[in-house]
């Protein structure tokens, strides 16, 4: 089957070959990074007692025990080791070495007692060690680009779903319906807005969650019954189309018109603290349209050919022909989006760290390693020169990528290549 | 052509009117008191005597036309009194709305927090110790709405006077409000919808109508006019994005066809790899690259200045200043053109290969026709249709870039007005800069719209068949 030679197909030209391979490089910095710069070592033993403290520090961090009190009094550096490994950057990415401060050249003099604390790529002004601040900014840019575009898919998916296949026509209900259904949908959302309005944020009222909940349930089941009775009017029974498309069009149009980039950093001021899974899911909320739009089309095709048309005459709800046989079909470009989708969301990740705005300030990124230079006198190229040679290798893989699967997907543009 | 024009700018209404709904809603829930902002920015630091802050921040609040009602209507519990709006400092409206939810009966809350209000602001002769811890008594029930922890500090306040003495009864009042207000819950009431309607008298309908006259109120900052402010801005910003535009449009779209003419040398595979190189190198960092190359002492490239843009020589004339101005824009400009120079023409390229394989271009080759005249003449007016609907991503894309540039290049623009003013809560100058990239974005998707319908009669033609059905 085609289907499984996609692997191949990527690694046959040279360029997609070499994105793929940066690209595992990356995911394994990202999944792997604990590993490979700590402060922590990998392996140790004191008073006879053998220690995993990097794999401790996961058990810790899922509320299974805690660390001896000699690791919280002693720094990792100082401990009477009598056997130890640590990891290939023995510093993790928030260590203040302080016999290093104020951006240390990798080139330049270094304060380190062995040649195993070398800073291979430097300090920051802070005397962060900037190896092991790029491989924890791989991690947050890999979360960025998933958990991002994977709220953007849903919704893009979800979207231009509804608004491809069914359109502005095909999908009719009958008025009672409607109207029954409104009114449970309108005042089950009062009421947990209402509940939201009254107890957000008072952790010892949340024990009234069951009067939303229940008050819900009893409105979709009194929905039902006026449904039902509805429908025995002619008025009730006479169906009207939902206009998906329109009404998703309109909403892709607002998104449209609004400049990501300030649209998220306008979404994220108005946060309290600054979060960097909020920053996730506005990148998500905001683009999702390029997916929708993908979609729409795909399933304007799919939704004319004949199966589908079998399908509907097999008496298949359309429902069912929707979710189990036209969308299954169409998903094909939104793996070419996603790639350029990855691209996109750690890029507005990292301007929006480089500029500062939307993330903790002690959460170390590609970006905020970069903004340093702007605030010093120095002016230490190393900051500039790693963290944005890493930005760039994975937007351009990404956008390599993006470009393979572009043509996996549609082989006839190939022959114009 | 009129009927395209009036049939796109009929949706366009609805969609500006969303969007500054989202802009209002957004600059309503922004963080900080604008109150207290302006009032810190007038340097009124003696915020000692309470009652006349009380006052002038009620004025305050008057001026700026916080005192209406936020919205046309509010969809409120039952519980919430329907003159919420007039609670005007957002500590207190927080309290009250709280303790509305949990209490369920706004009279009995109102009641505990007149009593609170009137205790706060009494100044009585006592000793320092004394009204220091008074005051942090009542600072902290200001903060808190729950039964468990007010009655303790309400008990702490009662025996903090000696009895007997006015505020020992005051303490004691206001005890039992409280005591009332939690003896007479009401839980339900905080689920029964209750509706009001306030009619045009609101902030937002002021807000628009203003913005619509041109007045976008004043910033917290420095109480400049924020169009001031803004159209200063917006001057640098537009300059450099369409000067920009053009330059990728003109140098892009010649090379695109080159390229698509020598399709397959090593002409075209070169400048194709390097162009996709350029495509993904992050404008910021080749900024940030650029910026230290330039100020490098020992490098010596200090002929494009950084410094601030209005240092002109006092003796410049108009001619000099705008050199002197263009001087400061051409490294931003190249951060911002070279992205979208590379993605166009690699998409000119594509669409003009594809052109160049029809039939009609066939036709034309076997008629004779130069080459010159088939890439020109015939082949370009079909393959511009790309590259002509990318103005319509590519306008936002550079006014979010040019956010970036700017801020490093440290211009004047809009991006930096907007990093500032966020950085200082300054919201009335960000929201208005969210409104006007709309504005501007949705110019350019109309724009790109109309040049669409001109160069491709067949869009222009569907939409009037759509219309007259």
């Amino acid at each position: 089957m085609k289907r499984f030679a996609i692997l191949p197909f990527l690694r046959k030209k040279p360029a997609s070959r070499w994105a793929l391979y940066y690209l595992y490089a990356f995911f394994f910095l990202a999944i792997a990074g604990d590993f490979l710069a700590n402060e922590k070592p990998l392996y140790c033993k004191l008073e006879g007692k053998r220690y995993f403290p990097v794999i401790q520090q996961y058990t810790i961090n899922l509320g299974w025990g805690h660390w001896e009190a000699r690791f919280l009094q002693q720094g990792w550096k100082d401990q009477p080791y009598e056997q130890v490994v640590f990891p290939l950057i023995p510093y993790s990415a928030r260590t203040i070495d302080r016999s290093n401060l104020g951006a240390r050249s990798p080139f330049g003099p270094q304060r380190v007692k062995t040649k195993w604390g070398w800073h291979w790529l430097g300090t920051d002004m802070a005397g962060h060690d900037v190896a092991a601040g790029l491989i924890h900014g791989s991690r947050v840019a890999f979360l960025v680009g998933l958990i991002g575009m994977l709220v953007a898919t849903l919704l893009g998916i979800f979207f231009g779903g509804l608004a491809g296949f069914f359109g502005d026509t095909r999908f009719r209900l009958p008025v009672g319906h409607a109207i029954a259904y409104t009114l449970a949908i309108a005042l089950s959302g009062y009421l947990f807005w209402a509940f939201i309005l009254s107890r957000g944020g008072k952790p010892d009222m949340w024990s009234a969650w069951w009067i939303p909940t229940g008050g819900s349930a009893l409105f979709f089941l009194s929905g039902w019954v006026l449904a039902l009775g509805l429908n025995r009017l002619p008025l009730g029974r006479r169906t009207m189309a939902l206009r998906f498309d329109f009404w998703i069009t309109r909403l892709t149009e607002v998104l449209n018109s609004l400049p990501t980039l300030l649209f998220v950093m306008a979404i994220l001021a108005i946060l309290d603290r600054p979060n960097i899974y909020a920053v996730m899911v506005v990148i998500g909320l905001v683009r999702w349209t390029g997916i929708s739009r993908l979609v729409r089309a795909e399933l304007l095709r799919v939704r004319s050919l004949d199966y589908i048309e079998a399908a509907r005459v097999l008496g298949y709800s359309s429902w069912r022909i929707f979710f189990r046989h036209a969308l299954p079909n169409s998903l094909g470009p939104v793996w070419v989006t996603l790639a350029f989708g990855m691209a996109g969301a750690i890029l507005v990740e990292a301007s929006l760290s480089f500029l500062g705005i939307g993330l903790p300030v002690e959460t170390v990124t590609w970006g905020s390693l970069m903004r340093q230079i702007s605030s010093s006198n120095i002016r230490p190229w190393w900051l500039a020169v790693f963290p944005g040679t890493a930005i760039f290798l994975t937007v351009a893989s990404f956008n390599l990528l993006g470009e393979a699967l572009s043509e996996w997907f549609d082989p006839r543009g190939e022959a114009s290549r | 052509m009129g009927r395209y024009l009036l049939h796109r700018l009929a949706y366009l209404v609805p969609t500006l009117v969303v969007i500054s709904l989202i802009a209002f809603a957004l600059s309503k829930s922004a963080p900080g008191d604008p109150v207290e902002l302006l009032l810190r920015r007038t340097g009124d630091e003696q915020m000692d005597e309470l009652a006349s802050t009380d006052r002038g921040y009620r004025e305050t609040a008057q001026i700026l036309g916080l005192d209406k009602p936020v919205f046309y209507f509010t969809l409120l519990p039952a519980a919430y009194p329907d003159t919420l709006h007039r609670i005007i400092n957002p500590i207190h409206r927080r309290l009250v709305m709280n303790l509305c939810a949990r209490y369920g009966r706004w009279p009995l809350a109102e009641a505990y927090f007149n009593t609170l209000q009137t205790y706060e602001q009494r100044v009585p002769e006592k000793p320092r110790e004394i009204l220091i811890e008074s005051r942090r008594i009542t600072a902290e029930l200001y903060h808190t709405d729950r039964g468990t922890s007010i009655r303790p500090l309400l008990e702490r306040l009662v025996r903090l006077h000696p009895s007997g003495d006015k505020e020992h009864t005051e303490a004691k009042k206001l005890l039992a409000a409280f005591a009332n207000m939690e003896s007479n819950p009401s839980v339900w009431n905080a689920y029964l919808p209750g509706f009001q309607w306030f009619g045009l008298d609101n902030q937002y309908h002021h807000w628009l109508s203003n913005c619509l006259r041109g007045d976008f109120g004043r910033s917290y900052r420095d109480g400049q006019p924020v169009k001031n402010k803004v159209w200063t801005a917006l001057r640098w910003t537009l300059i450099l994005n369409i000067l920009s535009l053009f330059l990728a449009y003109g140098l892009s779209i010649p090379l695109g066809i080159y390229m698509a003419a020598h399709r397959d040398t090593w002409i075209d595979k070169g400048s194709q790899a390097g162009l996709f190189f350029l495509y993904a190198l992050p404008s910021f960092w080749v900024a940030t690259l650029l910026l230290l190359l330039f100020t490098h002492p020992d490098i010596g490239l200090q002929w494009i200045t950084v410094t601030q843009v209005s240092d002109y020589p006092a003796e410049a004339g108009w001619w000099a200043r705008r050199l002197s101005d263009l001087r400061h824009m051409v490294l931003p400009m190249f951060c911002l053109t070279y992205g979208s120079l590379a993605f166009i023409a690699l998409q000119m390229r594509n669409a003009m290969v594809e052109t160049l394989q029809q039939d009609y271009i066939r036709t034309a080759r076997a008629k004779g026709l130069k080459e010159r005249q088939i890439l020109w003449r015939h082949a370009v007016r079909n393959a511009l249709f790309p590259a002509i609907t990318l103005l319509g991503s590519i306008f936002p894309a550079m006014i979010a870039g040019s956010i970036v540039i700017e801020s490093v290049f440290n211009l004047p623009g809009m991006g930096k007005l907007t990093l500032d003013s966020m950085f200082a809560q300054d919201w009335p100058v960000v929201y208005t800069i969210l409104m006007m990239s709309a504005v501007l974005t949705i110019s350019g998707l109309l724009l790109a719209d109309l040049l669409y319908s001109w160069a491709d009669p067949r869009v222009r033609l569907g939409a009037e068949n759509q219309s007259t059905h």
